[in-house]
């Protein structure tokens, strides 16, 4: 079975590039376009990963990650996420620790814009340390 | 003289109890001394027409409010100098309010002018019980006084004005500060809804570039490779800007901690060698061990030691070296970051910190930030910065400087630490 990736931006052209990108490689995509919808995605389709951009209507990134940690979630808690964001990542973990108490608990962060072969690099080496 | 000698007095008098204590004093003493039923102080309205009780003593609330007295002939007369004494007031149509002053029981009421600097303040009333007149003396001496009163009043308008004015600039100051705020938001936000585009083009070429959308011919690819440096310098330059207007506007705030400096340069120098590596640069590195602790933001200082490497970068030929330096000096920590690059022209030198300057205005690299964003950050942590061209003993390179003190407490531009701004 393909290994699936959710991908989680408001931004359809950052969509729509990581969806051809990783499509090329072989991967399954699944598209939400903001937290609200990756969260129904997370519960529907089951991926093997997320990558998850911060700032989003409805929902956002950081909003996401803290429905993932609450006991409900259980399930769904250590899916592996990518944070791929145009915000700092100093900046977006000070805000998530003042909001949180806690650090962010995310497996990779990367900064828009997309370096194909970085977000590639990063996915296998994600997903090969889940094997 | 007498009026110098008289506002000598004055001012001594006044700083030592007050203005209006003095007034009070003034009207009390006269209706003493002068055994008056009372007297009172009068000011000119600011259109001139009018006459105001300002302060007086021994005489009632009602009579004061009589009403307004309008400026009459006999005002008049007194405001010009001249002293103007009503023996009999029941009998004397000069009185404004004769009913008010029969109820009062005033008998007489001499009127002086109060003289200042600045011209006539308004007149000095003394009230008798019994009609009376008065010694041409005893109306010297209430000159003499009533002059003084003038000069009395004219230093509290002038320390109402002082306070007026102090009041209104700091208004200002407060007005200018909250649109500086005001703009330095807009241009947060602006530059993040810049940035939002720009990395949406840069990252489809980029996917275009690594094949995904099918071939490329050679020069396709090279047009390609041109529009991802000019659209990734503009995100430069849009970052440096954010920065920038995150630094004036105080909003480092959050990242203040204590921060060891073994840290900032442990990370740093594996930074520069992630540049210095690929551009066929040697990076030499000369720092003392048990550099202390500072409180300051880990983030910004990494980022001022990553620009000045960078910069080093850009500008040393292959094969050149860059130095990292760290020392303990005087309680301060100096660090140098010197490349061998072809320097800086001595004309341009005392410009190279001012925002946007760039040596070669021509060149495509760089937004002409760094530096000033460089200038801020030590600014932020107390500290001074310098940059020597050529290196010293040596006829090449440039050799920057910064020295930031151990016991630094870093001092923002507006103490208030905002909430997190930053948008995609």
């Amino acid at each position: 079975m393909p290994i699936k990736i959710l991908v989680v931006d408001d931004d359809p052209d950052i969509t729509d590039v990581l969806d051809s990108l990783l499509e090329s490689e072989g991967y399954d995509v699944v598209i939400a376009h903001d937290g609200e919808e990756g969260l129904d995605k997370i519960k529907e389709e089951n991926p093997d990963l997320v990558i998850l951009d911060l700032l989003m209507p409805k929902l956002d990134g950081y909003g996401v990650c803290k429905t993932l940690q609450d006991p409900r979630w259980s399930r769904w808690k250590d899916i592996p996420i990518i944070v791929l964001t145009s915000v700092v990542e100093d900046v977006s973990q000070r805000r998530y620790e003042l909001e949180t108490g806690v650090r962010m608990n995310v497996d990779d962060y990367i900064e828009k814009p997309i370096d194909p072969d970085a977000v590639l690099d990063r996915v296998g080496k994600i997903l090969a340390r889940r094997e | 003289m007498r009026k110098e000698l008289l506002y000598e007095i004055s001012k001594k008098v006044i700083a030592s109890v007050g203005v209006q204590n003095v007034l009070h004093a003034i009207v009390e003493s006269i209706t003493i001394g002068t055994k008056a039923k009372g007297c009172s102080l009068l000011v000119l309205s600011q259109e001139g027409d009018k006459l105001y009780h300002h302060v007086s003593y021994g005489i009632s609330k009602e009579y004061i409010g009589k009403g307004i007295v309008e400026v009459d002939n006999t005002v008049r007369r007194v405001l010009e100098g001249e002293s103007v004494a009503i023996t009999d007031i029941s009998n004397d149509p000069r009185v404004q309010y004769p009913e008010a002053a029969r109820r009062e029981g005033i008998g007489s009421m001499l009127s002086v002018p109060m003289r200042s600097y600045g011209g006539v303040r308004g007149i000095m009333r003394v009230y008798t019980s019994k009609g009376r007149t008065f010694s041409e003396d005893e109306i010297d001496f209430l000159d003499s006084i009533a002059e003084l009163s003038g000069l009395v009043l004219e230093k509290e308008e002038e320390r109402d004005r002082m306070v007026l004015e102090a009041n209104r600039a700091r208004e200002e100051v407060s007005r200018m500060s909250d649109e500086r705020e005001r703009f330095l938001y807009f241009v947060r936000m602006v530059a993040h809804d810049l940035k939002a585009p720009l990395a949406a083009i840069s990252s489809y070429i980029k996917v275009i570039l690594r094949g995904n959308a099918g071939p490329l011919t050679e020069k396709q690819e090279t047009w390609l490779n041109r529009s991802v440096k000019r659209i990734d310098g503009m995100l430069e330059l849009i970052s440096d800007i954010v920065d920038l207007s995150r630094l004036e506007a105080g909003l480092i705030y959050p990242e203040l901690a204590g921060v060891a400096w073994k840290d900032v340069l442990d990370s740093c120098v594996e930074v520069a060698r992630g540049l210095c590596d690929p551009a066929g640069i040697l990076l030499v590195k000369d720092i003392e061990p048990d550099l202390p602790e500072i409180f300051g933001s880990e983030v910004r200082l990494c980022q001022l030691i990553n620009n000045l490497v960078s910069n080093g970068v850009r500008y040393t030929p292959r094969d050149g070296k860059i130095y990292v330096r760290a020392r303990d000096v005087d309680d301060s920590v100096e660090v140098c970051v010197e490349d061998e690059g072809h320097g800086i022209r001595p004309e341009i030198m005392p410009n190279i910190f001012n925002d946007f300057f760039k040596g070669d205005p021509e060149c495509l690299e760089g937004t002409g930030l760094g530096l000033s964003i460089c200038k801020r950050i030590v600014q932020m942590h107390n500290g001074r910065i310098w940059a020597e061209s050529p290196a010293p003993g040596k006829d090449i390179g440039t050799l920057v400087t910064f020295i930031i003190p151990n016991g630094s407490i870093c001092n923002l531009a507006f103490g208030e630490a905002q909430r997190e701004e930053e948008g995609s």
